[in-house]
């Protein structure tokens, strides 16, 4: 298991667009991806769920746990922070 | 084109003329509404769910393949957030395990995922967020629609003057058409008195049903549409509209005046009540307006399923007082839902001999008490009376009333006020009600009369089904013998009866009613003047005596003959 924090970079946070996306790069390593968020109610995302990813209602600037655990927990994590950081 | 007019034949559904342009309508719109499971039948509703999302995601597809070809990649993403719920296991897999774990349909689980994902979606600070709650309001729709068995086109973008021809259109539509002006409607199922002819005439929506093959009409052909005659002028000739239009204008919608101003009285000075029958709470305006002095039946299902879901108890509630508040002082009889969980299609083959009325509400408690809790709730505001349906064995009706008692002791505890003296009545309408009401009869405070079921159950006629329905006939003198029976039986208990059913909205039938002797009537609006003026012609008297020979006679046609002979047949 493997975690990192990152700030949102994209100038609309994770919105409907971001967050298809980020589902989309999610779905394509076999390991599980959770996105934590400090403060939100509920403060746990699956990435691959759009819907628990906009309910998180990160914003640009927004500080996120990202947490990757599986067979390729490293790439997964790499990957998703540099799409998160924007 | 003179060449092509052609006319087609069917039975008069509801009356008047009208002209239009026509619009078909393929499948029937299903309402949906929410059941409880059988064990056994978990794995089919969750395959059924499966297909609705497969379907989904393939309509999806398309529409992105669509997009992209014409607008470039960049405007399919949306669609892509749709796709992407429905693989969401926040929502596909919880409603399936909803499905499961609680064994209801799935329609009833998507309502309640999705329900609780907007209350989330409600409570974020991000405004651009919360609009996106219209994504999954979106999807849900896709799904239900999915769901039904055979989608229907939208109507959305009728023309003003649509005539809808189809070969079944159930009644829940009828509300849609209603804002949309449609002008008429054709089917090739149905009869007059399917939900649908009645919802036609309580609409004053000329109706024709029940004709041959409509499939030669073709989709903006212009129809002039004979509700009186049960006739449709396709593509008419200019010297037939000329020849209509004096009748086009004169079914136009009149104001109507005070109906009811005065008691109604049979020229022997016996006094009739005569009530109205509604369907949608829109109408009790109407009533109000126009003098009746009571709504004897108000079928409280069209409204309660008006939005293809199950209401909550505070809409309810908020319905029902603006009925009542509506009303006035004028009593307003509830007829608690009338359903049954196979009659999905109201005009098709259904459930008569299934699962309907008290028998869906018994087994179906959450839906009933809620009905039941707004009822009492509401009450406050005016008269409520609450008429249960289709009741066939005194045990159900000992636990309707034991729910009641229930629902009174739980808003008692929660110190909300309500009318603690609520009528409850029985619907007669299955022959077993009919042989005991006698026995009911200490266990309410009022009966009603449904003649359509009672007619249908007693003569084995489908009254859906047109292959039979020159069968269907109130003049039977098992009909006659029937309710003159059910009148000896309740006449010592001293308990009201009123008679609601078509049977009463017809003027020679009404007249073997009161021969029989029924004091109480209920008619729809539509129907409320002319039976009116039947009471005002005739003599309470001499139709006792009629009654007495009618009953001696042995077919239906004689029957007929004999009371339009005494009576007279004009109809408007």
């Amino acid at each position: 298991m493997k975690e990192r924090q990152v700030v949102i970079g994209h100038a609309l946070g994770l919105h409907a667009r971001a967050a298809a996306k980020l589902v989309q790069l999610a779905g394509q390593f076999q390991s599980s991806v959770v996105l934590v968020r400090d403060g939100a109610q509920p403060g746990e995302a699956d990435a691959r769920s759009i819907l628990s990813i906009l309910l998180l209602a990160a914003g640009h600037g927004s500080s996120l746990l990202v947490r990757a655990d599986g067979a390729d927990e490293d790439e997964a994590l790499e990957k998703i922070c540099e799409y998160l950081s924007g | 084109m003179k060449d092509s007019e052609k006319i087609i034949h069917g039975v008069v559904a509801s009356g008047g003329v009208t002209m239009g342009h026509a619009v078909r309508a393929f499948d029937p719109q299903f309402i949906s509404f929410n059941y409880k499971l059988r064990l056994s039948h978990v794995d089919e509703e969750s395959d059924r769910f499966r297909r609705s999302v497969e379907k989904s995601r393939q309509q999806l597809r398309r529409m992105q393949q669509q997009l992209q070809k014409r607008k470039g990649p960049e405007s399919s993403f949306l669609i892509d957030a749709h796709l992407l719920i429905l693989q969401d296991k926040l929502f596909v897999d919880r409603i399936n395990e909803k499905i499961r774990d609680e064994q209801i349909n799935a329609e009833w689980a998507i309502q309640k995922v999705s329900d609780e994902l907007f209350e989330a979606y409600d409570k974020l600070q991000d405004e651009y967020l919360r609009e996106r709650r219209g994504d999954l309001d979106d999807i849900v729709r896709r799904l239900l629609h999915n769901l039904q068995v055979n989608a229907q086109p939208s109507f959305k973008k009728l023309p003003y003057d649509a005539i809808l021809v189809g070969r079944a259109i159930p009644p829940s539509i009828l509300f849609e058409l209603r804002s949309q002006r449609v002008v008429g409607l054709v089917t090739e199922t149905g009869s007059p008195l399917s939900h649908t002819a009645i919802m036609a005439r309580s609409l004053e929506i000329p109706a024709v049903m029940a004709t041959e093959d409509l499939s030669g009409i073709s989709p903006g052909e212009q129809l002039i549409l004979d509700g009186d005659s049960g006739l449709v002028i396709c593509s008419p000739s200019p010297q037939k509209i000329e020849e209509y239009k004096p009748r086009i204008k004169s079914t136009k919608r009149s104001p109507r005046s005070t109906v009811a101003a005065a008691p109604i009285v049979t020229t022997d000075r016996v006094r009739i009540s005569l009530g109205a029958n509604i369907n949608f709470r829109e109408e009790v305006n109407a009533v109000v307006s126009s003098g009746c002095e009571s709504i004897g039946l108000y079928r409280t299902e069209f409204d309660f399923f008006r939005d293809g879901r199950q209401p909550d108890e505070e809409s309810l509630v908020g319905d029902y007082t603006e009925v009542l508040k509506t009303a006035k002082k004028t009593p307003v009889t509830f007829r608690t839902i009338d359903v049954g969980i196979d009659q999905k299609s109201w005009d098709g083959v259904n459930s008569n001999l299934g699962v309907r009325g008290l028998r869906f509400c018994l087994e179906n408690q959450d839906i009933f008490r809620t009905q039941l809790r707004a009822l009492y709730r509401a009450s406050v505001h005016g008269k409520t009376r609450i008429l249960l349906p289709f009741v066939s064995t005194v045990d159900d009706l000992d636990t309707a009333r034991e729910i009641i008692v229930d629902v009174r002791k739980d808003l008692d505890a929660k110190g909300q006020p309500y009318d603690a003296n609520i009528p409850i009545g029985v619907m007669i309408e299955t022959p077993a009600a009919a042989q005991t009401c006698d026995l009911m009869a200490s266990r309410v405070d009022f009966f009603c009369l449904g003649t359509n079921d009672l007619i249908q159950y007693y003569l084995v006629v489908d009254r859906s089904d047109q292959s039979v329905m020159h069968l269907y006939n109130p003049f039977h003198p098992a009909i006659l013998r029937c309710l003159n029976q059910v009148y000896l039986l309740l006449e010592p208990t001293g308990k009201p009866i009123t008679v609601c059913g078509e049977m009463a909205a017809d003027p020679p039938s009404a007249a073997v009613l009161l021969g029989l002797g029924f004091t109480s009537l209920s008619v729809s609006l539509p129907a409320f003047v002319r039976i009116q003026q039947m009471i005002r012609r005739v003599s309470f008297s001499e139709l006792r005596d009629l009654a007495r020979q009618l009953l001696r006679m042995h077919k239906p046609k004689d029957i007929e003959e004999r009371v339009r002979a005494t009576v007279g047949t004009e109809t408007s």
